[in-house]
């Protein structure tokens, strides 16, 4: 009896479960079909960060919400990890069946000519939006601007930062005035220094995350690319870059930990670096010790023959998918928040810490303040300022291949292989990657 | 002639056979034999998922994986775990099994429990776990320091043997109580009386292991090889999770290549590729598995 009891639950659980994916697939209102927005008012959007992008992208919603269009709604679809994002819609646009992607996606610079080459049929181009890209940083606009055409409006602002403890330079008798246009020879110096000095490293660098020769070559205004193709072992830059950071990394100026987590949990909030170089979205980072408020402060990017230095990393725009059932309004909104509305920017710092690239934002008050945890210095305005002097360097789809590459020979070179020829096989693999 | 229309007891027994087969087949063949056809004819392709272009020539990706100089690390990664960890954990698990089918052992109920319970954690997480533990400055390097035997902490996974080394500790850690469970099973199966046969004819505890056990248990001894080859060739989450494929690529797995190669690094998804590869592992695993069936063979 109890057998037929159990047989009759399992064969009833089967039914159902059957029925249920038979519904989910036919019927799009049942939820989980369509990720578009379902009436006229309402925008869908992925984002991926609750502490930094998704606070700025509610601000643009209040925004469009109280000075357009009262009836408004901006539904957020929070996913995990920037790569989800990516996940998304490269199986989308490999089934060929965009229906699961929202109106609004929040893209990876670094990633967007990629997928706009590999998945045209995932965006709409933005056309004739109502938006002066003139007030925004020709630097980030020159990623999502492909062939002329301007597929995302940018919403953050990826310019790099060099934040130093300014007590520990002091305990090494130095000041943020020495590091500031400084060459990297005058750096490695101070920071072998405060090394020896007071036992912290003045540069950090996860050693599978390979930004800062990235950064350091854009400083240089010189691309891991030359026309095309990759410009690794020629490249006199890159390599003498290459070369600086095996070095440091041997002095004990440069901390290589072994991950991302490493990096922000132990490194910089374990109190173990007296420096943070990387995109300005580092800034909540930091701030998490509240014991060292008021002992940072950040500058340029020192460089390899001296003067400031610019540079910028990560950062993402805001794109619109050829799911989104109302383009009109999704474009409204773009360019009456993050295309056009100071307000939009000045609540998305207030509430995430996300930077601007559009101009007129800096110059706000609120833009203008001294932060406290960075010893009252007025950041924001310092880091829009500085935003500007970046240069534009040869991007290619193969960027974070590119990184990888150079990352894996710098390891290799730490441990004994010789630079040159692990650069070879950096270049080797980048090309047989490209197909060249 | 009303003969001939009714079918015969056996053509009825063989109808229903096939009617019962059917579902089961139809099913199979569309979730398991189409996909693997479809995934073939990738394996022959180039390009953007979306717009998928043949190769030239056909074999390319199968010519090109072989000049990959990190596909072909990722395929030595993958055999030194195998010829490491493979053995050693077998090993450790067939003495616990006989250690804990000892019928005069109290809490055998406890022991059993605790050498399986690592196969109930997530892989995910004991991943984690195993990067929190070794970690520069973690517990393993607390311990070692604070007794002395080493000077300063170590950074176990940033370097390339260490973590190796781990990988293979924490796969022994995580399966080692899995394939104990099959060694039990099948000493169970073995009765009382053989041993005890043995022991009027004076054989000692080495002797009856080797004549009597590991013969009887030949058949579980396979499958669990096979298990653990197919296991280890497909090792995924470990290297994701516990060293990211590092120092320098030098712990990356197969599986975790081909998964970069999808969706992992930075975008760049060439599925076309990693079909391939993919296809590459499954000749390997069909080769090892028949080499395996043929040696364990035990019909003359």
């Amino acid at each position: 009896m109890k057998r037929r009891v159990l047989a009759a639950l399992m064969a009833g659980a089967m039914a159902l479960s059957l029925a249920a994916c038979g519904s989910g697939g036919g019927d799009k209102s049942s939820g989980g079909g369509s990720a578009s927005g379902g009436d006229d008012n309402t925008l869908t959007v992925f984002a991926w960060d609750p502490a930094f992008n998704i606070p700025a992208l509610e601000a643009a919603a209040a925004d469009y919400k109280e000075n357009v269009n009262p009836d408004f709604n901006l539904e957020i679809l929070e996913q995990a990890a920037s790569a989800d994002v990516e996940t998304a819609v490269t199986t989308a646009a490999s089934a060929g069946d965009f229906s699961n992607l929202p109106d609004l996606v929040l893209f990876q610079d670094h990633y967007i000519q990629r997928y706009v080459a590999d998945y045209p049929d995932t965006w709409t181009p933005l056309g004739d939006i109502d938006i002066n890209w003139d007030d925004f940083s020709a630097e980030k606009l020159d990623y999502s601007t492909i062939d002329g055409e301007h597929y995302g409006v940018p919403v953050d602002n990826g310019t790099v930062i060099c934040a130093y403890r300014t007590d520990i330079l002091e305990q090494a008798g130095y000041t943020i005035d020495d590091l500031t246009g400084c060459t990297w020879d005058e750096f490695m110096k101070i920071g072998k220094d405060v090394h020896d000095k007071t036992g912290k490293a003045l540069l950090c660098m996860n050693s599978d995350g390979n930004d800062l020769p990235y950064m350091m070559l854009q400083a240089e205004g010189v691309s891991q690319f030359k026309d095309g193709k990759p410009y690794i072992t020629e490249n006199e830059t890159l390599v003498e870059i290459v070369e600086k950071l095996v070095q440091m990394a041997k002095d004990g100026t440069l901390l290589m930990p072994n991950s991302w987590s490493d990096y922000t949990d132990k490194a910089i909030q374990g109190d173990q670096v007296a420096g943070v170089m990387n995109g300005n979205w580092i800034i909540p980072t930091i701030e998490k010790v509240e014991a060292n408020s008021g002992k940072w402060e950040i500058t340029s990017m020192p460089t390899l023959s001296g003067g400031e230095g610019y540079a910028s990393n990560g950062g993402s725009s805001l794109y619109i998918t050829s799911n989104c059932q109302n383009v009109d309004l999704a474009k409204d909104f773009l360019a009456k928040t993050f295309g056009g509305s100071t307000t939009t920017y000045d609540n998305a710092l207030r509430d995430g810490g996300v930077i601007a690239t559009y101009a007129p934002a800096g110059e706000t008050e609120v833009y203008q303040e001294g932060v406290e945890f960075f010893n009252d210095q007025p950041i924001y305005a310092d880091i829009v300022e500085m935003g500007t002097h970046v240069q534009i360097v040869e991007q290619s789809d193969y960027h974070y291949s590119a990184r990888n590459y150079v990352g894996t020979a710098i390891v290799n070179i730490i441990n004994g292989a010789d630079t040159m020829e692990a650069l070879q096989e950096a270049e080797d693999q980048l090309n047989f990657e490209m197909g060249n | 002639m009303k003969q001939k229309k009714k079918m015969s007891l056996l053509a009825k027994q063989s109808v229903a056979g096939w009617v019962f087969l059917t579902p089961a087949t139809i099913l199979i063949a569309v979730m398991a034999f189409w996909p693997m056809i479809q995934a073939f004819i990738m394996s022959l392709q180039t390009g953007s998922s979306a717009n998928l272009q043949w190769n030239d020539p056909i074999f390319n990706n199968y010519t090109r994986m072989f000049a990959d100089k990190v596909f072909l690390r990722s395929v030595g990664n993958t055999f030194l775990y195998l010829i490491i960890q493979v053995p050693i954990m077998l090993i450790l698990a067939i003495l616990l099994a006989q250690l804990l089918n000892n019928q005069h052992l109290k809490f055998k109920g406890f022991f059993r429990t605790c050498v399986f319970l690592p196969c109930a954690t997530a892989l995910v997480s004991y991943s984690l776990i195993f990067k929190s533990l070794f970690a520069t400055d973690g517990l393993v390097n607390a311990v070692l320091v604070n007794l002395g035997i080493f000077e300063e902490n170590y950074n176990f996974l940033g370097h390339s043997a260490s973590a190796k080394a781990i990988i293979i500790i924490a796969l022994i850690w995580r399966w080692t109580g899995y394939n104990m469970v099959f060694y039990l099973a099948g000493l169970q199966n073995i009765e009382y009386s053989v041993y005890e046969a043995a022991k009027i004819d004076g054989a000692n505890g080495w002797n009856t292991f080797w004549r009597i056990t590991v013969p009887l248990l030949k058949p579980t001894i396979i499958m669990t090889f096979i298990m653990s080859i197919n296991g280890t060739l497909q090792l995924f989450d470990e290297s994701v999770n516990l060293t990211n494929g590092g120092p320098a690529n030098s712990t990356i797995t197969m599986s975790h290549y081909i998964f970069n190669n999808s969706f992992g690094q930075g975008g760049v998804s060439n599925f076309g590729y990693a079909t391939a590869m993919c296809f590459f592992v499954f000749i390997i695993v069909a080769i090892l598995a028949f080499i395996n069936m043929k040696v364990g063979d035990t019909r003359d």
